[in-house]
């Protein structure tokens, strides 16, 4: 068989060899377009309803004077004529003091966490998290009353406040699993030639930990950017508004004009997308774990 | 300790004087996490304890009336309900999600053009916000004219209600919960495959094991620790979910969705009445409190293992 296969390669004593690995290699290659057709499918079916929301963001409305088939009027009409760039501007600024707090926040905590011996460390570890499997409804309660007394109830501040106390275990768990996978010798040396903990924390630990500190942050964002509870108890003026309570106020009693709620809906599923696309290597199981359990 | 022999005692000679100073920058460094921890998360849980022994409102403190408001949430069938559709809720959005999720992951190990692609957009409905899937999945099977309505009258299924019709609506629900969450299940299920060593397949496909017997015999036993803990994971975030369930179908009709969480929700927020709806919620805590000690107990070990 060998001589039918190949007959065009010059290389004799090879032949039997290669003509066995090239049968091979055509079933995994036709195994591999099966593979990549399911997968496909699967994708597609996954995806419809993004997909829905991006297509449907991008068509004319039925009163539209456009002619063509995809047009980001529905865009120009939500940041121009609602408070959408208002909401967006909330949603941005809470997700980003959420980053900066709990980065500030959890890191020097995840430093004692990982460095730190003895039952005190391990009971604020695992207070930590049971606190955090706790549904986030019994606490919001009393802070609602709490905060409603301090006037940060319908606050920017006081959802700010709240995300970052949401974040405050897994991110400091996760700040801790990453100064684990940093040597302590590291430390030690630097302490030997006089370096304080605090020196040798900043400028060893805390300089060469850049992509624990970048999942923790995404975690942190994704957590602010998506809630919808806390958000939906505190809030109750327009003007601060989130993005997920303002795509809300959208639904009409009984004909929903899906066009501008679409349209809003792309302009709040944007920043999570590319802030995926982008570091998805930084996406870590952990933060994923925290970030479900803000829903 | 892994420091040289010849610099170990001048290291332990120093440590002595520096352990003192490095307690006292440790606990400055956790100090504002316990803060946190206290004033955010501690102080509102022990004020909620105080409302759920109280028939207070959001606005008034109301009067101490013991354990009444659990009493009363125990024997309402309003609550057993609930309990139901939070325990059917998080039974099939755990496996369901686990079993596509594992499934993608052993599809995705394979070499496939595009790979690193696919998983990408697999993973995608995680993070898009709850808020932004539940508008579009409203709009695929809200009305009688979406795209699901019209598939199913297409298969000569006649009209299905998909949001209207009570088991409908909470078999939506639970499909909807299971499309969000099987990202997580699908990330859990690869970085545990990922550590399994394949010369085991190898061996066990010389002696003649079929591809499911090395699937069962093999890759599950080795995946189990992981497995598990995602599983609990999961059933944290199912028992705790709020947004999924409330903002598909507001938790109707006819209580057909209404979770625990959701009517926890409902009787602060739209029956003001504190104290039940927070005993509500701290029965839900209880258990999820008993499940997530376990749970860490399971990751120590783990840790160890």
């Amino acid at each position: 068989m060998s001589t039918t296969a190949l007959p065009r390669t010059a290389a004799a004593p090879a032949r039997p060899a290669v003509a066995v690995r090239i049968t091979a290699r055509d079933r995994e290659q036709r195994g591999q377009w099966w593979r990549f057709a399911a997968l496909s499918a699967i994708s597609f079916v996954v995806l419809l309803p993004i997909l829905a929301t991006v297509l449907l963001s991008l068509r004319p409305a039925a009163t539209s004077a456009t002619t063509s088939w995809l047009t980001l009027e529905n865009f120009t009409t939500v940041l121009t004529r609602t408070d959408v760039l208002v909401w967006l501007m909330n949603s941005l600024g809470v997700a980003l003091a959420t980053v900066a707090v709990s980065v500030i926040v959890a890191a020097p905590a995840g430093y004692v966490l990982s460095r730190g011996r003895g039952r005190a460390v391990a009971s604020y570890s695992l207070l930590l998290f049971v606190i955090q499997s706790l549904p986030v409804i019994t606490a919001v309660i009393p802070l609602f009353v709490l905060f409603a007394r301090l006037g940060l109830a319908d606050n920017l501040l006081g959802l700010t406040i709240v995300y970052v106390s949401s974040t405050l275990a897994v991110a400091t768990w996760m700040m801790a699993a990453y100064f684990d996978s940093i040597p302590s010798a590291l430390e030690e040396a630097a302490w030997v030639d006089g370096c304080s903990v605090f020196g040798s924390f900043l400028r060893i630990v805390l300089r060469n930990s850049l992509p624990g500190i970048l999942s923790t942050a995404i975690f942190a964002f994704l957590l602010a950017w998506n809630d919808y509870l806390v958000a939906l108890v505190f809030l109750r003026s327009s003007n601060v508004f989130t993005l997920p309570i303002g795509l809300q106020t959208f639904f009409q009693q009984n004909a929903t004009d899906w066009g501008p709620v679409m349209a809003v809906s792309v302009i709040m599923l944007l920043p999570p997308a590319l802030v995926f696309a982008v570091l998805n290597k930084y996406f870590s199981v952990g933060g994923i774990g925290g970030a479900l359990a803000g829903r | 300790m892994s420091a040289p022999t010849t610099t170990a005692p001048l290291a332990a000679g120093r440590r002595r004087p520096r352990l003192r100073r490095g307690a006292l920058t440790m606990m400055a460094l956790i100090a504002p996490s316990i803060l946190l921890l206290v004033l955010i998360n501690a102080y509102p849980l022990f004020v909620a304890a105080l409302q759920s022994v109280r028939d207070g409102s959001l606005i008034a403190d109301g009067s101490f009336i013991g354990l009444q408001n659990y009493a009363d949430a125990l024997s309402s069938p309003r609550f057993w309900k609930s309990a139901g559709v939070t325990l059917v809720f998080t039974l099939l959005g755990v496996f369901g999600s686990w079993a596509i999720g594992l499934a993608l992951a052993l599809l995705l190990r394979l070499r496939t053009p595009g790979r690193s692609v696919f998983r990408v957009l697999l993973l995608l409905p995680w993070v898009v916000p709850v808020v932004v899937s539940s508008t579009s999945w409203n709009f695929l099977v809200g009305t009688p004219d979406s795209l699901a309505p019209t598939l199913a009258r297409l298969l000569g299924l006649g009209e299905v209600y998909f949001l209207a019709d009570p088991f409908m609506a909470a078999v939506t629900v639970c499909v909807f919960k299971v499309w969000i969450s099987f990202p997580f299940m699908l990330l859990m299920c690869s970085s545990a495959l990922s550590s399994v060593d394949t010369t085991v397949y190898e061996a066990a496909g010389m002696d003649g094991a079929s591809r499911w017997q090395q699937f069962s015999q093999i890759t599950l036993p080795l995946i189990s620790r992981s497995t598990y803990i995602s599983w609990i994971l999961m059933a944290i975030f199912c028992v705790n979910d709020f947004p999924t369930i409330y903002l598909l179908t507001g938790g109707g009709p006819v209580d057909s969705t209404t979770s625990l969480v959701v009517l926890a929700y409902r009787t602060v927020f739209q029956d003001m009445r504190t104290g039940p709806g927070v005993a509500i919620a701290f029965l839900m805590t209880l258990v999820l409190v008993v499940v997530s000690t376990v749970l860490y107990r399971q990751i120590r070990k783990a840790d160890v293992a």
